[in-house]
């Protein structure tokens, strides 16, 4: 009598669920993934000095930024672009002249952060501003004259 | 004459690669995920300019009703009552890596006084390298930015 023989089975791993797992995965991390801003204005601060060099005020261009978000560059109201036309002929004579931002403390941040950007933007349209810089409060009223 | 029925051909859908694929992509969101350290919500000033931060940076965060959160870098950040824990901490990073950047992450519309504390907090903790975080300046906040336009003398 002829024994018939069994179908055979096929021997495999089997890997159909594997998509699922790293699908699953894939969807795990783009909903705990954020995208964060890592990208800024770099500020070096200067090295504090016990006795700090004295700039005559006429040396420099002071802006102060009020609460109410209006620019006075040397006393002077200004729009934001007006600023670095403003400042180029100053620094054709003198590049290092220093240029003095001084926010009225109630005033927002982000205009602050508009000046210095636009100071550092300057570089690129030929009005290099290369002595920034921003006192605190702390060192107006202690050198402030 | 007698015809062989052709073999029946199972019709499949190759699902073979799709486990690369997927591996692939994994692969990539391990390599590109970066712990936040500071997750505080801020509307971030926006900038021309933008420079890419140091990994690892510190971060000092500042909320628009003028709450502190301070982190080394390596912690989640937390929040601290004043701007004297500020120069606590950075003066710590700094006497172990004086090289170590901050990070700003200041709200724009946050009174400057705030952020005049911190500066000063930083600049006595002898910090070199601050970076102000901020968003891309896109053509309309370009425009709408400048406050106060011809100012009223």
């Amino acid at each position: 009598m002829q024994i018939e023989r069994k179908n055979k089975v096929d021997e495999e791993i089997p890997t159909s669920s594997m998509a699922d797992v790293a699908f699953l995965l894939i969807i795990y991390f783009m909903v705990t993934s954020t995208f964060a801003a890592t990208r800024g204005l770099d500020f070096a601060l200067p090295e504090e000095e016990d006795n700090p060099p004295m700039i005559e005020k006429e040396e420099s261009v002071l802006i102060e930024i009020q609460a109410t978000g209006q620019y006075m560059v040397d006393q002077q109201p200004m729009r934001l672009d007006e600023i670095l036309d403003y400042l180029e002929p100053k620094l054709e004579r003198n590049p290092m002249k220093p240029v003095i931002i001084r926010p009225d403390q109630s005033a927002p941040y982000g205009y602050m952060v508009d000046v210095f950007d636009e100071l550092r933007s300057g570089s690129e349209k030929g009005v290099e501003v290369k002595n920034i810089s921003i006192p605190t409060q702390r060192e107006i009223e202690a050198f402030w004259y | 004459m007698d015809l062989k029925a052709s073999e029946r051909q199972e019709a499949v859908i190759p699902t073979a690669s799709m486990a690369d694929v997927a591996f692939l992509l994994i692969i990539f969101f391990l390599v590109t995920f970066q712990i936040e350290v500071d997750k505080t919500q801020v509307e971030l000033p926006a900038t021309g300019i933008r420079l890419e931060i140091p990994e690892e940076s510190a971060y000092v965060s500042i909320t628009e009703s003028g709450v502190i959160r301070v982190s080394g870098g390596d912690e989640i950040s937390y929040a601290v009552p004043s701007a004297e824990e500020v120069f606590s901490l950075a003066s710590v990073v700094v006497s172990q890596d004086p090289t170590k950047a901050f990070v700003l992450k200041a709200d724009r519309d946050v009174p400057y006084q705030y952020v005049d504390e911190v500066i000063d907090a930083l600049k006595r903790a002898k910090v070199r390298n601050v970076y102000l975080l901020s968003q891309q300046e896109t053509r309309d906040s370009a425009g709408g930015g400048a406050p106060g336009g011809a100012g009223g003398g």
